[in-house]
């Protein structure tokens, strides 16, 4: 009896193996894929760090293999696309730029973010310039820090100008302006993600350094580089700019600041002290400002931000201390800083023997607060910008990633395949350490929103991408 | 190009398994039943009647044991939402429900005792831990085992009633991965996980009422009663970065959940035109809206709660069931049966748990006389899930396209005495 209940059982049991191998459960459609109108045969994408892939303070190599121009071409891929060609840093110098890293996180929670420093692609720790050019074919032309307005600049890409540029210039050629460059490119296809630096720089620095470029010069200039890249007939998608105000190096701080200054206040308050709220510099100018800590933003209302770089001031608040200008002038003149901190103290009238952020004497800096009168520049001139932008995408039928109503639709945070997503630093998965910077994550969602965006407008269906297989912030 | 990727992204393993009926339900419960549809509830085949229909074990004239094992080779295919194509397939290795029934009793008497030993409800699935979906879930086992002591009494040739009392002994084990990445000192990246692993037990009945107004025509009901599986104090497990700020989010170590295994009531007809053909047909009202929420109560915070919490709110679904077989010669006897069974899954309740979706049964078995007293059955079902395509927008469960196929081959051996 056992012998034949084994027989059977072996029978069965390999006959069904057998019939399993080939009876996979199948889709009742195919898979589609079509490129619609489009000519994807050469890709190329201008752009600035947002294109280079650029995060965490930093390029390299693996931001690079995740840019969202090398996702657009790897989808591409699937509907005709051709090879992509980015400048990337060798495996030996893949730490290229050095960038930071999520170490820990202090005793009160704070991330504690160290500069990587090993397998850098540049001459020194100092130097911003790179060993090695590369000067093999180029398609993608995201040079971090760039802005529109320094796409007609002889001489950005020589040793005297932006150091990515440099990198991808020949030096031969090394007077060839940036717009002349990507002109020379003649793609089928193009994506233009630039102008976020002509605000950016200045909202980093709350106003302190940089400039806001003129909305006329950058209409001109953007009306000229999408004539340009479309001179051959190539089709292509823009993004507009996002409002910088919504990312976590503005909205970080604010939140957790606004209480360590209420009771600041109350006790210069409780002392005789005749004050209302601390006193900060604003924009490049000796003139003091005082700040409210109610109008401090958080999610309880106010509206003045703090960058992120201020977290390790804040603490000194009330502490006669001038380590903010000791430090801005080694690092603005390292030889020499004495002379230079002389120097900013006087422009900017300081007393640091006085209570830092409390006695008008001794404000908090410039850099640290993007305050309403510097807001209001930076909004007037990102909606003038993004105008431009949409403007030349109708007039040249071009597709549109519309960058700022996407993140300012996202301020409230939203669920993608189980993952919360928010702007929050760190937590929010969106934002690289540097909390301006995309994650690979980031790069991922905002490249299937550009893919929905050029689907919808040459009537094609290039793929999206599973975002789940890219990182978000590395904890440890 | 796509291998730049995928050389980043490393490879899954992927495998799995699947209930084959709605839900996590496994109707798999004698093998001449599965021969035929799984109809059985208005027939006297065999010992399986202990589940089929207490009421009528009475009614067989042998004792018996039976015993007999399924190969459940399930598969499913997942495709993200449009415009995106990619896919993952589960893949596992063969679960193996099974079922034990003896009965006894006197030649004469109209009282037969029984116990039967099986598994109504169990599910397998293996997702693995890098698809699309994995932060919904890994890997999902599910299995209950259930013991039923039986009586069954034969009130006359016409009728006969039986009642068993049920206990049933699992395990749950679920697996998920945690949004959370860091980097190991070899360079690779690990993502956080979780997993929740216990025992459980619970308690319910069977009964049934066999009627058999003429030699052709047999009717049976019955009806099964819920069984809530509580797990208390099952392990919880984490896999995370070590930093304190992220372990102190996670802080539980022991975990209560309860999962109602639900009623059914079947009615079930027999009709036997000829004395080698017998029709079955079975009516089954499976009563899923008892599955509200898959709830897991913890010991300690998880990100600052105190349980988890995700909607199921499954409907009460119906299974209908035709089979038949017949008798070719005193050695063989041969079956074809097949099933709908309507999904307890609504709409924007699909998750990769059960992906369920109306099915499709067909199946066919045979039994082979050896001898006097040694039936050797064999079944084959192949079921086939209708394609789904949900947003799982209620349930927390993970959005786009589902397909499940099983193959279930069986054997079962009954003796007689």
């Amino acid at each position: 009896m056992k012998n034949v209940f084994y027989r059977w059982g072996a029978t069965a049991l390999l006959s069904s193996a057998f019939l399993f191998t080939g009876c996979e459960p199948e889709f009742e459609d195919d898979i589609t894929v079509s490129r619609g109108d489009l000519d994807l045969s050469k890709y190329v994408a201008v752009g600035n760090s947002l294109t280079a892939g650029y995060q965490d303070n930093g390029l390299y190599l693996e931001g690079q293999a995740y840019s969202y121009p090398n996702i657009l071409a790897n989808q591409f891929s699937y509907a005709g696309g051709g090879p992509f060609a980015q400048p990337l840093f060798s495996q030996a110098q893949g730490n290229g730029s050095g960038y930071l890293r999520l170490a820990g996180f202090t005793a009160t929670g704070s991330p504690l973010l160290v500069p990587v420093t090993d397998f850098l692609a540049t001459e020194s720790a100092t130097s911003p310039f790179f060993k090695d050019e590369f000067t093999t074919e180029v398609q993608n032309f995201g040079i971090p820090g760039i802005r529109l307005s320094d796409i007609k600049t002889p001489g950005y890409g020589s040793a005297q100008g932006n150091p990515y540029f440099e990198r991808i210039t020949p030096d031969a050629n090394q007077f060839q302006t940036y717009l002349a460059r990507v002109s020379a490119s003649n793609p089928t296809f193009f994506s233009s993600w630039l102008g976020n630096n002509d605000v950016l720089g200045y909202a980093t620095a709350g106003g302190f350094s940089g400039t806001i470029t003129p909305v006329a010069t950058f209409t001109s200039l953007y009306t000229e580089l999408i004539t340009a890249m479309t001179a051959n007939g190539a089709e292509g998608i823009v993004a507009t700019i996002p409002d910088v105000r919504s990312v976590p190096f503005f909205t970080t701080v604010g939140p957790t600041a606004k209480p360590l200054l209420t009771a600041a206040v109350a006790a210069a308050q409780a002392q005789g002290l005749p004050i209302t709220g601390v006193s900060a510099l604003t924009k490049n100018t000796p003139a003091r400002i005082t700040i409210t800590p109610a109008s401090i933003k958080d999610a309880s209302g106010g509206s003045i931000l703090l960058t992120l770089t201020s977290s390790a001031y804040l603490p000194l608040i009330g502490q006669p201390t001038g380590r903010y200008w000791r430090e801005l002038a080694a690092s603005q003149s390292p030889t020499n800083a004495a002379a230079t901190l002389r120097g900013y103290l006087t422009t900017f009238q300081i007393d640091t023997t006085r209570a830092f952020g409390l006695d008008p004497r001794n404000p908090v800096p410039s850099a640290f607060v993007l305050d309403d009168t510097e807001q209001a520049e930076i909004n007037t001139a990102t909606i003038a910008y993004n105008n431009a932008i949409k403007a030349q995408a109708t007039a040249k039928n071009l597709a549109v990633f519309d960058a700022y109503e996407f993140f300012n639709s996202i301020q409230g945070g939203f669920m993608l395949n189980g993952v919360a997503y928010s702007p929050a630093f760190i937590t929010g998965n969106l934002f690289s350490l540097d909390g301006v910077h995309p994650t690979q994550r980031g790069y991922a969602i905002i490249a299937n929103r550009m893919i929905e965006a050029i689907n919808a407008k040459y009537g094609a269906t290039i793929p999206t991408i599973d975002v789940t297989q890219f990182r978000a912030v590395l904890i440890p | 190009m796509k291998s730049r990727f995928l050389a980043l992204l490393g490879s899954a393993v992927l495998s799995a398994g699947v209930a084959n009926a709605g839900g996590f339900q496994a109707n798999l419960q004698g093998q001449k039943q599965i021969g035929m549809g799984h109809v059985g509830t208005g027939l006297v085949l065999d010992q399986s009647s202990i589940f089929f229909n207490p009421g009528a074990l009475a009614h067989l004239r042998q004792n018996g044991i039976q015993l007999g094992v399924s190969a459940l080779n399930a598969k499913i295919a997942y495709r993200a939402p449009a415009p995106a194509i990619n896919e993952s397939y589960t893949d596992n290795p063969l679960s193996t429900p099974f079922q034990a029934y003896a009965s006894f009793g006197k030649e004469d008497s109209p009282l037969r005792f029984g116990i039967g030993v099986y598994t109504p409800y169990g599910s397998s699935v293996n997702w693995g831990k890098s698809w699309q979906g994995r932060f919904g879930l890994n890997e999902l086992t599910l299995q209950a085992i259930f013991i039923q002591p039986t009586i069954s009494y034969r009130v006359s040739d016409k009728l006969g009633i039986g009642a068993g009392f049920v206990y049933s002994t699992g395990s749950v084990n679920l697996q998920r991965s945690i949004p959370l990445t860091t980097q190991l000192p070899s360079g690779y990246y690990a993502e956080g996980g979780v997993e929740l692993d216990g025992a459980a037990s619970g308690f319910g009945f069977n009964v049934g009422v066999f009627f058999q107004p003429t030699e052709k025509l047999s009717l049976g009901l019955t009806y099964r009663s819920k069984v809530e599986m509580e797990v208390k104090e099952g392990d919880v497990t984490f896999a995370l970065p070590s930093s304190p700020l992220v372990t102190s989010q996670f802080q539980a170590t022991q975990f209560d959940a309860k999962l109602p295994l639900p009623a059914n009531i079947t009615l079930g007809i027999g009709f036997k035109p000829t004395e080698a053909l017998t029709i079955g047909v079975d009516v089954q009202r499976v009563a899923w809206s008892a599955y509200e929420s898959l709830r897991f109560d913890y010991n300690a915070a998880v990100r600052g709660e105190m349980f988890s919490e995700s909607l199921r709110n499954y409907e009460d679904s119906y299974i209908y069931r035709l089979g038949a077989q017949y008798r070719v010669s005193d050695i063989l006897t041969v079956r074809a049966g097949a099933y709908y069974d309507n999904s307890p899954v609504e709409a924007g309740y699909l998750t990769p748990e059960t992906p369920d979706a109306d099915s499709r049964g067909v199946s066919a078995g045979l039994t082979l006389a050896l001898s006097e007293k040694v039936d050797l059955d064999a079944s084959f079902l192949y079921i086939n899930k209708k394609e789904r395509t949900d947003d799982a927008s209620k349930s927390g469960g993970v959005p786009g396209t589902y397909k499940s196929v099983a193959y279930i081959p069986g054997v079962g051996l009954n003796y007689k005495f």
